[in-house]
């Protein structure tokens, strides 16, 4: 940990972690831990997915050619868990995100602001999920129940807005870390900003965090 | 009554809703119960009764000149009960229709994309139109999987060693390819694979990956 340096190899220290924690294995871990606290849809990353694409492929070439070249099979088999592993961030990733969009696809869909947050086929597949699942409740159970009540995002044609569809709990507490240097939070209920500095953990509501996501805190 | 309910224990409103979700609660988690036609459509029976008594409260109250909006009377309560009722049980209806849609979006995911590949027990716990809304939904699964051009159901657990060693638990067949070397996985046999390509048959319950 930091205390245990002098002030002078903090700076030092600071300088590495910020150079290590910008490679983008560090950033999709990232993405990827944020993505997996959040109770709701954040943003893709797409920038960020497309390097680590670029990054595999050549990973993948270069495996290929050490096997070709009758390389070490130890040295092949090091490059190979290196590259497993970043599949794994990344395949993780897309799919945490699938799980949420089958999980709140409704939800999501009618939010401009959350759709924007996904990419092209994210947009797809949840429209998708949609039309399957309407369809599916329609026929099980909508069209056995009289006309005013066969809508499946509203209770009855009486209500008002759409009062069925499964929503994320934004009212939930999360651990997050500060990702800069010093980060100060405004709290709803309390009158002093909550202070903290790098790699500070806090347990707070994400409704207070989540435009800081990424920029000032990350989830852990 | 008048109002049209009953307060006899055995019709109560919404008893037979409740009795439907209980019944998918009940299951281990995880564990899918067999699709209950019969009682699901006696819930929805139970709502067309609801909405054929609510209508004709309605109109009773039409034809002695009575305001619905403003009159609070007897048949006005009576007509918002069966409401009421008829919402809770669509309420039922549809949680467990849609946590069971939830289940089966799982089975994709963690048993296979196609219907055959789910054993024959959780098959015979569908419904028809389940069956036809999880290979709906593995389709839309594979369209993005192909879309982005990399699968997404293998890999589950985070890797930690390229190659692990696994027993063949069933006849696998001849021709299965993996990794461009074709083996023979004869019943009982035990390889040394690459994990992504063993995790496949694994989660089929055709292979068991052996530890220690």
């Amino acid at each position: 940990m930091a205390e245990d340096f002098g002030e002078g190899s903090t700076a030092g220290m600071d300088e590495y972690e910020t150079l290590m924690a910008t490679t983008d294995v560090e950033l999709l871990k990232t993405a990827l831990r944020n993505e997996k606290a959040a109770p709701e849809i954040l943003q893709f990353q797409a920038q960020l997915v497309k390097r680590a694409r670029e990054q595999i492929q050549l990973m993948e070439e270069t495996v290929e050619e050490f096997e070709q070249s009758g390389m070490d099979p130890l040295t092949v088999s090091l490059y190979q868990m290196d590259l497993d592993r970043a599949q794994f961030l990344l395949r993780s990733y897309l799919r945490v995100r699938l799980q949420k969009l089958e999980k709140y696809m409704f939800y999501i869909w009618k939010n401009d602001s959350l759709r924007n947050r996904l990419s092209e086929p994210e947009k797809i597949f949840v429209k998708r999920c949609i039309d399957d699942m309407e369809k599916h409740l329609e026929e099980t159970v909508l069209s056995k129940l009289p006309d005013n009540y066969q809508s499946a995002r509203r209770q009855s044609i009486i209500s008002e807005e759409d009062d069925m569809v499964p929503e994320p709990q934004l009212d939930t507490f999360v651990a997050c870390k500060s990702s800069n240097r010093f980060v100060s939070l405004t709290l709803v209920d309390s009158e002093r900003p909550l202070e903290m500095e790098r790699h500070d953990v806090s347990f707070v509501l994400y409704k207070v965090i989540k435009d800081k996501i990424g920029v000032d805190v990350d989830l852990v | 009554m008048s109002a049209g309910f009953c307060f006899s224990k055995e019709n109560m409103h919404g008893r037979l809703a409740c009795r439907l979700v209980k019944e998918f609660n009940s299951g281990e988690k995880g564990q899918l119960n067999h699709f209950n036609e019969e009682l699901l459509n006696e819930v929805a029976k139970e709502c067309s009764e609801n909405f054929l008594v609510l209508q004709s409260l309605i109109r009773k109250m039409q034809e002695e000149g009575l305001d619905f909006q403003t009159t609070r009377n007897a048949d006005h309560y009576g007509a918002l009960i069966n409401h009421l009722s008829l919402i809770r049980n669509k309420r039922c209806l549809m949680a467990y229709v849609y946590n069971r849609a939830e289940m089966i979006q799982n089975l994709a995911w963690t048993v296979g994309l196609r219907l055959f590949e789910l054993p024959e027990e959780i098959q015979e716990k569908l419904s028809h139109p389940e069956k036809e809304y999880f290979k709906k939904h593995s389709l839309a699964l594979e369209s993005y999987m192909s879309k982005v051009d990399l699968d997404l159901n293998v890999d589950m657990v985070p890797p930690k060693d390229p190659y692990i060693k696994v027993r063949v638990l069933d006849d696998v067949g001849e021709g299965i390819v993996v990794s461009d070397k074709a083996a023979n996985f004869a019943r009982h046999s035990m390889h040394f694979l690459k994990r992504t390509d063993a995790e496949l048959y694994i989660s089929r319950g055709l292979m068991e990956e052996l530890t220690g």
